[in-house]
């Protein structure tokens, strides 16, 4: 019998799918065309066509995960379900309100995002809790009542509660939900403190209610893609990524739905830091290149840095996520020529049809993809390793049409687009390292993504990073990622407490009852004891602020050392994130964290043999000119497929395989290592 | 398009002006994310720039328009008052005065630095916190009673706090402990800008970096004269009536805005002289908004930098109520800034129909406590700015429940608001029939309700539209008027037409509540003329009563009835 692990990712457009044979050692991939309309479908179709390549038999799959962009996408095009919001009188339209900001300072005509629930459908009821817990006014089970027949008349799918201090005493919130069990018995709930236990009232209002409007087409579609799994004969516990990063069963992932917000990019994020470590490097910026977007990250000491909030769609979500900085600028990013005569490069994107103009597919406009046809980066006549054949002589008539309007030769323009998507890359780049306080020289780039391998070599040079690494398969790194994740969730609880005067003891229980949580939680999961790890941390600041900055804990006994430890931690951090930082001045616990996970066995390391610095003949496919530094230079291009570890390849030269084309400028130097990723090493950066 | 012969290359200029605005942001974001004060750490009111050594904007982050006023005027202040040769490397200054230090009022505390790289002195970084200090100090008839004077003094000296200067003023701060806390986060904040100016120069040379800074300022004008072009050249004029707490007559402000060719110049000749309250703005305050009026208009998405300011003039007589002199009080000075923006839109309503807004909420609703904080046993400050609706645009309704124009602070979330202040919050919502009736309706004005828990608090709301309430455009309703209600334990209600405060503070015992309603927008175009969906949706989410449908929008009471039965 055979035992074979899948990891799918499903984009936009296509649906990567990876198969490791764990008896054999070998892996293999696939890309087929995604289905919106029922994603499930191609993951199973998917699924089942790499098996019959590979003949294995469906029973052999002992592992399935998934990464998906159904919520993200959801909730961006505003696909979710009809929501009713019970809530504190008096505050129905804090949901609209927010924070009372305008969402652009000086364009008038931009709109707030839509509310995701009705003004009619948002009930109020009396009831009121204290800041500290206490409750000054009892909850009007009647009001409750009259607010569920409303709701059920308007044949809402879901309802979202969450009351004034719900955080800090759940009370009403539990009768609440119980009365609304009992009479809506099916319907999809999203209860403020279950989902986000933490004070600031909109964020967690509008948390809990993202949960709500995606709840119940989530839970289709896992049901459904479950049931399909069922019937296909893949028998194994399905996973799916939440937004942290970690795996997850699809029945929790049904529950808390506003967790799986950027399921899609923390993927690649998992499979850059894994075939990294192998490599030997675990201080990291990802850098993942498709064709509308670019998602960075930092990984810092193998550890991707976290975050837990962020806008998408306009809609603040509050959970714990990956810190995934994304830019609208891909390989289908169009450049423009602004009314000061300045070139733009995006966010407007030529997308995947009709795509950029070389696709001819009736494309006019220039993008970043034209803009690298142009200098010769990329290949003139096919790519896609020959799937999709492209036309140059488009490329160069779109760049034309922007070069007039920039007074530039075309292929200045076209090497200014280049210029202006890296400059936008750079920021990118800055603000998820130095504005965070790392110094991205100290770090390894990994470049991936369909386009990343093309625009690293300039991204790194501008920024000063020696090293970047190219996985083995970049565009196709996020589902291999899917196969290299754990089992992973966060529990928390906010209970501020001024570090000068704590109860040591209740800290040692509020982690204790969190880490019972967490064991409750692998149970239903199925994990042994012997698997499970916790990992704690705490949010504090210093007494008058009101943002955290996070601490991580030992996992013991919580004493005056472990207090001292968290002290001088955060000193630290605050130092390095802030500039400066005042011993002895009063301090606060804010959140407690626990972070339970169950280490999954990974995909063993393949090591190759070296094979010398000289790359073999086959390997060679032609000479090509490219413009580099201001000038055409005669540069050779190499198949991927034929290089073999030890292999050395000075720039400039390019790297073509199927899923992505690798740029290596003059002075830069890549050589394959014997798990046959690409390090690229810069002599011009010091 | 007109093209002109770049002094570097097109690129380098995009590339550097982002850079740039991305150090402003990340100062502004360092400065909320390590504060200590309610105002600045949860309502961001603060922000951040960059100037050239001559003290020109180079960058000013996206946070509110009326601090830019403040920072235009700053570099300038520190340059004037120290020669080059007593300005060295790690010193900083502080400054808040509106007529030595350049600010707009005295709680918008501005902390610059000099960016030195490899010795020369090539720019200054600032930033802005406006610190919710120096309160119940009397009447505000002139600017002695509105504070400490701040000229732009040094308070840190080759990377030393000068502690005698700091100590002076946190004496003179009522919560010294917050201030200490939201200085110390604008140190820090600058500290940042200055390491990332210099890294931008060690990659670009300091020439290149001048010589592109230079190109970046002379694009920005192009492109706003590019904008301004689009206007229809003609003379345009508009008047509005000023109320406020202060007074109970009206104060007539007017403009006139003359667009020839590629310049633009609004000259607010014909404006009351300066009155003896809070009202009045400063010339950096009168510029700050001008330019915002402006680029709401042409371009909103032009750099802010000093290259916009060339496009634009602006006549205000001195010791007018839009150009005030020593020792005029400014504290309010918001009021009028966002009546000034209204009338700019107004002004320029028949030019460009389909740019324009109706009036917005026109204020800088402020509510607020003081007093001693029973839970502590220390003093505090609790205070706030209210957004309101925007006023209805040529294609879209008007947005609910925001801040308009000059500010764009976030509101206290009650949760925070609760755990710190003996206060609680009783209501927190949108108003029906608030925002004009018109072919767009105006966005909704909300109510904040606040009751005190114990002891015995000062407050008030500072208003204004409290009597006189936002226009309409092109046949579109008014807005409705800013109310303020008092609650007593006893059942009393007083209803100030003009707010409390100011002048008439306020006391409020435990029980007591204080009720803010500010103003929706005016509407645009014919109410008649609007979508019957669209007013049956509004009737459907309690937007507008049953009275507006019928009276301002036309609907039949059954049509009406319709509505309401579905709805119940």
């Amino acid at each position: 019998m055979q035992r074979v692990r899948i990891g799918i990712d499903v984009g936009g457009t296509f649906t990567d799918i990876f198969l490791f044979d764990e008896v054999l050692g070998q892996l293999a991939v696939q890309k087929v065309p995604s289905t919106p309309q029922d994603p499930s479908q191609a993951i199973v179709d998917g699924a089942l066509l790499i098996l019959q390549e590979n003949r294995v038999p469906v029973q052999d799959v002992v592992y399935f995960a998934h990464g998906s962009t159904v919520a993200t996408n959801a909730l961006i095009q505003h696909k979710g379900a009809k929501v009713g919001l019970i809530t504190t009188s008096g505050f129905r339209d804090l949901l609209e309100i927010g924070r009372q900001v305008r969402p652009h300072l000086y364009d008038l005509q931009v709109d707030k995002p839509e509310p995701l629930v009705g003004r009619d459908l948002r009930l109020e009821v009396r009831e009121r809790t204290s800041y500290d817990g206490r409750v000054l006014l009892p909850l009007a089970q009647e009001d409750v009542l009259a607010a569920v027949a409303r709701l059920k008349r308007d044949g809402v799918e879901a309802v979202a509660i969450c009351y004034l201090h719900g955080y800090r005493n759940p009370d009403h919130e539990q009768q609440t939900k119980a009365i609304v069990q009992k009479e809506m018995p099916g319907v999809y709930l999203s209860v403020s403190y279950e989902v986000l236990p933490e004070f600031r009232e909109f964020e967690r209002l509008n948390t809990t209610v993202v949960n709500a409007y995606l709840g119940p087409g989530m839970s289709r579609y896992l049901h459904n893609l479950a049931a399909k799994l069922q019937d296909a004969g893949i028998c194994c516990k399905p996973y799916i990524t939440q937004s942290n990063g970690g795996i997850i069963s699809l029945e929790s992932a049904a529950q808390n739905t506003a967790r799986t917000v950027l399921s899609g990019p923390s993927g690649g994020v998992m499979g850059a830091s894994y075939v990294c470590n192998q490599a030997g490097f675990q201080d990291l910026i990802t850098f993942d290149m498709g064709g509308t977007s670019t998602d960075v990250s930092l990984v810092n000491k193998g550890q991707a840095m976290m975050t837990t909030q962020r806008e998408l769609g306009g809609y603040p979500v509050k959970t714990p996520m990956i810190d995934v900085h994304s830019i609208g600028a891909g390989g289908g990013s169009i450049g423009w020529v602004d009314l000061g005569g300045l070139l733009k490069v995006g966010p407007q994107s030529a997308g995947a049809d009709p795509g950029p103009a070389c696709y001819n597919r009736g494309g006019q406009e220039a993008t970043v993809t034209d803009a690298n046809v142009v200098i010769g980066a990329l290949n003139p006549e096919y790519l896609l390793g020959g799937r999709m054949k492209i036309d140059a002589k488009l490329a160069r008539e779109a760049v034309h049409r922007l070069a007039l309007k920039l007074d530039l030769d075309d292929v200045a323009a076209a090497q200014g687009m280049l210029s202006v998507v890296v400059a936008n890359m750079v920021r990118a780049v800055r603000v998820i390292s130095v504005q965070r306080g790392y110094d991205p020289r100290r770090y390894v780039l990994v470049s991936f993504g369909g386009a990343g391998p093309l625009h690293s070599g300039w991204l790194t040079r501008e920024l000063n990073m020696q090293r970047t690494l190219v996985p083995q398969r970049p565009g196709l790194l996020c589902a291999f990622g899917l196969l290299v994740t754990d089992v992973r969730s966060d529990f928390l609880q906010t209970r501020i407490t001024q570090t000068h005067n704590a109860d040591l003891h209740q800290i040692g229980d509020v982690y204790a009852q969190l880490e019972r949580q967490a064991h409750e939680w692998l149970d239903r999961e199925s994990i042994p004891p012997e698997r499970r790890l916790f990992h704690r941390s705490v949010d504090m600041r210093y007494v008058g602020q009101n943002y955290e900055l996070s601490v991580p804990l030992p996992s013991e006994a919580f004493d005056q050392h472990s207090m001292d430890t968290v002290l001088r931690e955060f000193y630290r951090t605050h130092d390095q994130t802030y500039g400066y930082a005042v011993e002895g001045e009063p301090t606060e616990l804010v959140t407690f964290r626990v972070e339970a996970l169950s280490v999954v066995q990974k995909v063993p390391s393949l090591s190759h043999l070296e094979a010398g610095p000289k790359p073999p003949k086959q390997a060679h496919l032609e000479d090509r000119q490219v413009y580099l530094d201001g000038g055409w230079t005669r540069t050779p291009v190499y198949d991927r497929a034929h290089l073999l570890p030890s292999n050395v390849i000075n720039g400039p030269a390019v790297i073509e395989q199927m899923d992505a084309t690798t740029l290596l400028l003059p002075g830069q130097r890549g050589t394959v290592d014997r798990f046959m990723n690409i390090l690229v090493e810069d002599s011009l950066v010091q | 398009m007109e093209r002109t012969a770049f002094k570097v290359d097109p690129v380098t200029v995009e590339v550097v002006g982002n850079a740039l605005l991305s150090v402003a942001e990340e100062m502004g974001e360092a400065l909320v994310k390590a504060a200590y004060s309610d105002n600045i750490k949860e309502r961001r009111d603060s922000s951040a720039g960059i100037f050239d050594a001559q003290g020109r904007t180079l960058a000013q982050a996206a946070h509110i328009p009326i601090h830019l006023g403040s920072l235009l005027g700053v570099a300038e202040a520190v340059v004037q008052r120290y020669p080059r040769s007593e300005i060295h490397e790690g010193d900083m200054f502080i400054g808040n005065d509106a007529y030595e230090a350049g600010g707009t009022h005295l709680p918008d505390i501005v902390v610059t630095a000099p960016i030195f790289h490899k010795g020369v002195l090539i720019g200054f970084v600032a930033n802005l916190g406006h610190h919710a200090d120096f309160f119940d100090r009397g009447e505000g008839r002139h600017i002695w009673q509105e504070g400490l004077r701040i000229p732009a003094i040094r308070i840190m000296e080759r990377g030393k706090v000068r502690q005698d200067v700091l100590d002076f003023i946190l004496l003179n701060c009522q919560l010294p402990k917050e201030r200490i806390g939201d200085f110390r986060a604008q140190f820090a904040a600058n500290r940042l800008g200055i390491r990332r100016v210099q890294e931008l120069c060690d990659r670009y040379g300091v020439q290149q970096f001048f010589a592109t800074v230079e190109e970046l300022l002379d694009y920005t004008e192009r492109r706003m004269r590019a904008g301004i072009r689009q206007i229809p050249d003609g003379v345009y004029a508009f008047q509005d009536d000023l109320d406020s707490e202060y007074f109970e007559t009206l104060l007539k402000l007017v403009v006139k805005i003359t667009k020839e060719k590629e310049d633009i110049t609004l000259d607010f000749t014909g404006c009351p002289p300066q009155v003896p309250a809070g009202l009045n703005m400063q010339w950096t305050a009168i510029l700050a908004t001008c330019y915002y009026g402006v680029k709401t208009l042409v371009d909103p998405d032009i750099p802010p930098n000093a290259g916009f300011y060339r496009a634009i003039r602006v006549i205000a007589p001195k010791g007018t109520i839009v150009n005030c002199v020593e020792p005029a009080a400014v504290y309010s000075r918001t009021q009028t800034c966002q009546r000034v923006v209204d009338l700019i839109h107004g002004a320029l309503a028949p030019a460009l129909p389909q740019r324009v807004t109706a009036a917005h909420n026109g204020a800088n609703t402020r509510m607020g406590f003081h007093g001693i904080n029973g839970r502590t046993g220390e003093r505090f400050n609790y205070i706030e700015t209210l957004g309101g609706g925007f006023g209805a645009r040529a294609t879209k309704d008007g947005l609910d429940g925001v801040q308009v124009h000059m500010t764009n602070t976030s509101n206290l979330p009650i949760e925070a608001l609760e755990s710190t202040y003996p206060l609680l919050v009783k209501r927190y919502e949108l108003v029906t029939d608030s925002g004009g009736p018109g072919k767009w309706r105006g966005g909704m004005g909300f109510v904040r309700h606040i009751e005190v828990l114990e002891g015995e608090l000062d407050g008030g709301a500072g208003i204004s539209r409290g009597v006189v309430p936002p226009w309409g455009l092109f046949g579109g309703k008014p807005g409705s008027t800013q109310q303020v209600e008092i609650t007593r334990t006893d059942g009393a209600v007083e209803r100030p037409p003009r707010g409390v405060g100011g002048r008439r503070p306020a006391t409020f015992r435990s029980g007591d509540g204080l009720a803010v309603t500010t103003s929706g927008g005016g509407g645009y175009g014919d109410p008649g003329q609007r979508d019957r969906w669209r007013v049956k949706q509004d009737l459907k989410e309690g937007r507008i009563s049953r009275r507006s449908a019928i009276e301002d929008y036309g609907l039949t009471p059954e049509e009406v009835d319709g509505v309401l039965t579905e709805e119940k």
